[in-house]
């Protein structure tokens, strides 16, 4: 055995892992023969891989508007007006407003004024204005925030909304992202996919935003729980945005929220939230 | 035809061999004379008799139109007209032009004032927009770095490209939410655009 080693090790130790584990796998003596890299390979801890979704529902509404941005948007038009001709609309409305004026002062006037039958500029603005007060908008603050809900999805229309669930690891209920724990012979961002499914049961569709990870928070597991295979686990985050569908409502109601980047604190913990923030555009 | 048209030339050019030719069998009851097959209902309604100067008439009326299609080909394009830079006549009346008052000091005052105020804004907004993307990218990078540690073949299979991705449709934010069961007042949009061909 000795000497197999040791024909080996001109190789530089460039064998394929397996074939080492199954070699040296229970011989320890060997170990030494086999060069650095199989040392390093066992000093290295093991981490388990664990795929999380950061499933984002997109703003449908704008923003309102800053003081600053209002007060600037509020000095541009007025530039605008004030660097402008008249328009159509505009002479034929002054037009007829000096007719009137002149009519006013000439009552002895009375070049046909029964026939006319002439639609003024200030009519037309009139039915406008009273066609636009019969449409009903939307609301942009909906009941969902009134009552905050934060199981709705109809709730902050003008921010990104994330998806939350409780779940237990260890032995601990703990407020994290959804995630599932890597297989062998899936991509991560396939796990990723496997969580959302698992989750909502096929009733969401979603977007990935590419196949490379967005963020990374690793841990290691208390002494307790540490095995040869496994020091600690990494989550790899992978950015979704939901297109259609929600959870199925009937199921676990206190299990998960919708939340905003600024509610994240009420529910990760800091280290955790800290790893989530850096992969999060600002709202 | 080919019936009437079978005659013998048995005997030379003579009175009876023509003769023949006229008491020859028709085979066909509109044509009236064997010579004048030209007339038979069929070819009726072609253009009428084709004079030999009509040949050479429609050659030259050919020639004449290839001479300005040429012409014009050799030209040079005429260039499609943009309308934005065009300003049409009617809008450069001087009867349209506002007569505003001057500025007062207060009012240009205020705006500068508000210029400065807003450049100062836009550079904050374009340095926290800059340190947002750094640090996104930075988590990324990080990310797929412990992942490389992991599994190169996970590694390899994240900096794959996704083709799915592009392209990319996504309907923008409005200033008011979409009304569920909104229905659109009926009118027909009729497009006036100029469309011009080279």
């Amino acid at each position: 055995m000795a000497l197999w080693c040791g024909a080996l090790w001109p190789m530089g130790g460039k064998m394929a892992a397996p074939m080492q584990r199954a070699l040296c796998g229970a011989a320890v003596p060997w170990r030494w023969a086999l060069g650095p890299r199989w040392l390093a390979a066992a000093a290295a801890p093991r981490w388990r891989l664990v795929g999380a979704l950061c499933l984002q529902r997109p703003p449908s509404i704008t923003q309102a508007l800053s003081p600053e941005q209002e007060e600037m948007a509020q000095l541009v038009h007025q530039i605008e007006v004030e660097k402008s001709n008249f328009s159509d609309h505009e002479i034929r409305r002054l037009a007829e407003e000096e007719q009137l004026r002149k009519m006013k002062d000439n009552i002895q006037d009375e070049e046909a004024d029964s026939g006319q039958a002439i639609v003024l500029a200030q009519d037309l603005e009139d039915a406008w204005e009273q066609k636009f007060q019969q449409f009903k908008a939307g609301p942009r603050i909906t009941d969902a925030d009134k009552r905050n809900d934060r199981t709705s999805l109809n709730r902050k229309l003008d921010r990104n909304l994330m998806l939350l669930v409780k779940e237990k690891v260890g032995n601990q209920e703990l407020w994290l992202l959804p995630q599932a724990e890597w297989q062998a012979g899936e991509t991560l961002r396939s796990t990723a996919e496997r969580a959302l499914a698992t989750l909502s049961g096929n009733c969401i569709q979603a977007k990935f935003l590419g196949n490379a990870p967005c963020g990374l928070y690793k841990y290691k597991f208390p002494r307790a729980l540490r095995t040869e295979g496994s020091v600690g686990a990494k989550i790899f985050f992978f950015k979704a945005l939901l297109q259609s569908g929600d959870l199925p409502q009937a199921e676990r109601k206190e299990d998960y929220v919708w939340v905003s980047r600024g509610e994240l604190g009420d529910y990760l913990k800091p280290d955790y939230l800290t790893q989530v923030n850096r992969f999060l555009m600002d709202q | 035809m080919r019936l009437a048209r079978r005659f013998s030339w048995s005997a030379p050019f003579s009175p009876t061999s023509q003769l023949s030719w006229t008491i020859h069998f028709r085979g066909n009851h509109w044509q009236t004379s064997m010579l004048a097959f030209q007339a038979s209902l069929p070819m009726r309604a072609e253009p009428r008799k084709k004079k030999k100067a009509d040949p050479r008439r429609e050659q030259a009326q050919k020639d004449r139109m290839k001479k300005k299609i040429k012409k014009l080909e050799k030209a040079a394009l005429e260039m499609i007209p943009i309308e934005d830079f065009v300003t049409p006549f009617k809008f450069l009346d001087a009867s349209r032009v506002r007569d505003i008052s001057p500025l007062s000091f207060e009012e240009s005052e205020r705006r500068a004032l508000l210029l400065k105020k807003w450049a100062l804004y836009k550079q904050k907004e374009h340095e926290a927009e800059m340190e947002t993307l750094k640090s996104l990218m930075a988590a990324q990078q990080e990310a797929l770095e412990e992942l490389r540690l992991e599994s190169e073949e996970l590694y390899q299979a994240a900096i794959r490209r996704d083709d799915d991705l592009f392209p990319f449709e996504k309907e923008g934010p409005t200033y008011t939410p979409q009304v569920p069961g909104y229905e659109a007042p009926e009118g027909k949009c009729i497009d006036v655009t100029k469309v011009y061909t080279q």
